[in-house]
């Protein structure tokens, strides 16, 4: 049991060692090798974690893969050298952390987490990458700017945090049967929470959104000087004067 | 046998190996009864020579899919490529696995519910639909963009506008019948609608059924809302430079959209497996002959939903993008927000399920759109107050 | 240059009550649904076939044969000067015959290249060309679907008997000009 902490802050190591040279830069890739010690990184962890695969109804193995896959998706969102795969490969840690929610009966935050960000969010992100970039990567892409002060900051961070909860008891866990149990569920409870206890915030965030979507309109109504165009055209009194519709 | 499908997690397996099953033949007939359709409004036949009635056309069709060329083209973006219409069809085949087929079963006649006849009933069925709906934009906009073809791009623009606009009034309609039951769990949706002088949902809230029913065509990608494949003006859109099973996975995956959406509001507004006065469909009919036809019921109604897409396929033009736009922010947004509110002031009061309230207040709601759209005179399509009106052929101005 | 006067403006008419409400959608939707029970208009084509105005339809070519069974063409190449997809290349050669200079040695019709215009038909001075009523064109590869003078004369054998050959009298010809080994033949004697 000592030799967790030495083990686990080693991979975090190992793993930001490999991150550092999966990001994308200018001179010489690294690229293998980081893709080697990251892979190791989190097989590592697989190893580290794999007693807990056994579980009842094979959740444990279920939290690890999808887990693995969420980590690995990530570590593509920030090292591809392509916007829109580091914008699909987001989705896919989204996709991935659903099941790790299910696990822990959040369902609500899970659909939540799939119809918001997954199916609208990220939507417009794939799409307005796609509209900006037709031609190629920008330079910005294809080269990080700080990289080894990025992965420091980043892995210190995670590594805190995994201190942190290795301090933790080990949780019991989610109750995935209880998805078709009785009594209130989750989402009722959210419910009841968010309209009974927390009612101000939701209403002070749902005005701050309406704001910000008035905002958005008042913005994209830009009024086009037409009074100009329009004289000057009357003599055919063309069909249709100039939008906005 | 009976013994192991007793058991929920097996009984799952097996429903959803016979649903799955079940799916692919329906959909690979849907594009026979498309054809055949299309063929009858057109006061044509239809495909009718492989096989008797052509009936064995769909294997033809398929094999032909399979045998064909398939072309990657140049220059396209080949991983994303091949996961579009790898996304289009394996989201539109696990939509079903909510639905409820067939209410509560006792396997082994015990006189005990042993299972419930269905594939997962998690408490978020409506909203795994939801998420399924959302995800199916990615299949169009990367099929779009990955090949690197205008007319594609253009269709995966016009399709990822038109899916997040129709999602917002299709969540509110659902939103309206979900504040109603009070659950998200598709099976008390059912239960809700039958026994005890309930009806039906359609009889309570008509306007929140043709909200949603409308939407389902855009969230298909069906017409009058199929701007993302409009061969006139975009050859095809999407799929344009798709070929062989690529192709058809894109197209199957249309068709089992349209049998999952078929379901949803079949389930949410029809009543799902249940028919009114006929025997063995209540729900403590729970031997397994009642269970096999409740799920015929349900199949009848989704047959029929499927029917009347097609029907408006073959009989409406196609919506320009603006009246596309139009009809859902300002046509559907306001009516089904209004509803919403209408329902959960209905809620609060304790009337939510009295008839005379929720049919009165659509039937309030439809007059008061009535009066305003005469009032304000602003269709929400076609020509617009200030676009200067000019009679058709007969505006030669004078000099 | 568009003059403003000339600029017609059409524009929407402005939609009813009703149709804002959509409603004309049903009224469409039962014509659509009607339709479903009209008598169909299919022809099943293999076993039933369409009968087709014999006079003008344009189809395959054929050569035609005169009264004597010789092919009638007299190689003027204004089929092939009038064809606007050029697909008819002749190889005009010195007629065996006395009654005309030259005949076609060659004969050839791209029939995958015709647009089936019926410009040869026109052209030609003698009715020669003609198109038959036959449309079931069939061939495995191109080479096949180039219709020699053999093959043109075979259509005109098989469909003489659906559509007759014009057959106008070659009128006013004289053939000039002296032949190896003959005399010119004298005015008046070689006309059919």
């Amino acid at each position: 049991m000592n030799h967790w902490p030495t083990l686990v802050y080693g991979l975090f190591a190992m793993g930001a060692l490999g991150v550092y040279c999966l990001l994308p830069r200018a001179e010489r890739s690294m690229r293998a090798a980081g893709a080697v010690l990251g892979a190791a990184a989190l097989a590592g962890f697989l190893v580290l974690f794999a007693r807990y695969a056994v579980s009842p109804q094979g959740s444990g193995v279920v939290f690890l893969v999808s887990g693995a896959i969420a980590i690995a998706a990530a570590v593509k969102v920030i090292t591809h050298e392509r916007p829109v795969y580091s914008a699909l490969y987001f989705v896919l840690v989204v996709l991935a952390i659903t099941p790790l929610l299910i696990l822990q009966s959040a369902e609500f935050a899970a659909a939540a987490l799939v119809i918001i960000y997954a199916g609208a969010i990220l939507v417009t992100y794939v799409f307005v990458i796609m509209l900006a970039q037709q031609s190629g990567a920008a330079h910005y892409d294809r080269q990080s700017r700080e990289p080894f002060i990025a992965v420091l900051a980043g892995f210190l961070t995670t590594a805190v945090v995994a201190a942190g909860i290795m301090e933790l008891p080990v949780p019991a866990g989610g109750d995935p049967t209880a998805m078709g149990g009785e009594g209130p569920s989750n989402t009722e409870v959210i419910g009841r929470v968010l309209m009974a206890d927390y009612s101000a915030a939701l209403e002070i965030a749902g005005v701050l959104l309406l704001i910000a979507m008035i905002g958005a309109v008042v913005i994209s109504r830009k009024r086009v000087p037409t009074e100009d165009v329009v004289e000057s055209r009357t003599p055919g009194m063309i069909g249709r004067e100039v939008p906005p519709y | 046998m009976m013994s192991l499908l007793e058991d929920q997690f097996w009984f799952s397996a097996a429903l959803a190996l016979v649903i799955f099953g079940a799916m692919m033949t329906a959909v690979a007939y849907c594009i026979y009864f498309e054809r055949k359709i299309s063929a009858w409004m057109q006061d044509r036949k239809g495909p009718n020579r492989v096989g008797p009635l052509g009936l064995l056309q769909p294997l033809a069709d398929g094999g032909k899919f399979l045998l064909k060329e398939d072309i990657i083209p140049a220059n396209v973006d080949k991983p994303l490529f091949v996961l579009a219409p790898a996304i289009a069809f394996g989201l539109g085949m696990i939509g079903f696995v909510v639905l409820p087929w067939g209410g509560r079963v006792d396997v082994d006649g015990d006189g005990a519910v042993d299972v419930i006849a269905q594939v997962a009933d998690p408490g978020i069925g409506l909203l795994y639909l939801l998420g399924i709906g959302g995800l199916a934009v990615y299949a169009v906009v990367l099929g779009g963009w990955a090949n690197n073809n205008k007319y594609a791009f253009f269709a995966a623009m016009r399709s990822t506008a038109q899916m997040l606009s129709y999602e917002i009034p299709m969540g509110l309609a659902i939103l309206v019948i979900v504040l109603m039951t009070g659950s998200l769990r598709l099976e008390a949706i059912v239960l809700s609608q039958l026994g005890g002088g309930n009806v039906w949902n359609i009889v309570h809230h008509p306007l929140a059924f043709l909200i949603l029913l409308t939407t389902l065509f855009a969230e298909t990608n069906r017409t009058p809302f199929d701007l993302a494949e409009a061969e006139q003006e975009l050859i095809g859109g999407y799929h344009t430079e798709y070929s062989a099973l690529k192709f058809g996975l894109f197209f199957l995956g249309e068709y089992a959209h349209m049998i999952t959406g078929s379901g949803l509001i079949v389930v949410m507004f029809l009543g799902g497996w249940h028919l009114p006065w006929v025997p063995g469909l209540r729900p403590e009919d729970v031997s397994i002959g009642a269970m096999v036809l409740k799920m015929s019921v349900l199949g009848l109604k989704i047959a029929a939903f499927l029917f009347l897409f097609m029907w408006v396929r073959w009989t409406l033009p196609r919506f320009r993008f603006d009246q596309l736009m139009r009809l859902s922010w300002k046509g559907m947004l306001p009516v089904a927000l209004a509803l919403v509110c209408y329902t959960t002031w209905l809620v609060y009061v304790g009337r939510a399920t009295d008839i005379r309230w929720t049919l009165g207040g659509n039937a309030v709601l439809m007059a008061v759109v009535l009066v305003i759209s005469g009032v304000l005179g602003s269709p929400i399509t076609g020509r617009q107050a200030h676009m200067p009106a000019v009679r058709m052929f007969a505006s030669r101005p004078a000099r | 240059m568009i003059r403003d006067e000339d600029i017609l403006n059409v524009d929407e008419p402005e939609l009813t009550a009703s149709e804002r409400l959509y409603f004309p959608i049903l009224v469409g939707m039962r014509t659509t649904f009607r339709h479903i029970f009209k008598k169909k208009i299919t022809v099943q084509y293999p076993e039933v076939q369409r009968t087709l105005r014999v006079e003008n339809y344009r189809g395959v070519h054929r050569l035609n044969r005169d009264a004597d069974g010789r092919v009638a063409c007299v190689a003027c190449f204004m089929c092939e000067t009038a064809c606007p997809a050029h697909c008819i290349h002749i190889v005009a050669g010195e007629s065996p015959w006395e009654d005309r200079e030259k005949y076609p040695a060659q004969f050839d019709i791209d029939e995958l290249r015709c647009i089936y215009c019926g410009m040869c038909e026109e052209a030609c001075p003698v009715d020669a060309i003609e198109l038959t009523p036959e449309y079931d064109l069939v061939g495995r590869t191109r080479e096949e679907m180039i219709f020699d003078k053999e093959k043109l004369l075979e259509v005109f054998d098989r469909t003489n008997g659906v559509k007759p050959r014009k057959n106008p009298k070659i009128t006013g010809y004289v053939a000039t000009g002296r032949r190896n080994g003959s005399e010119p033949p004298r005015p008046g004697a070689a006309t059919s």
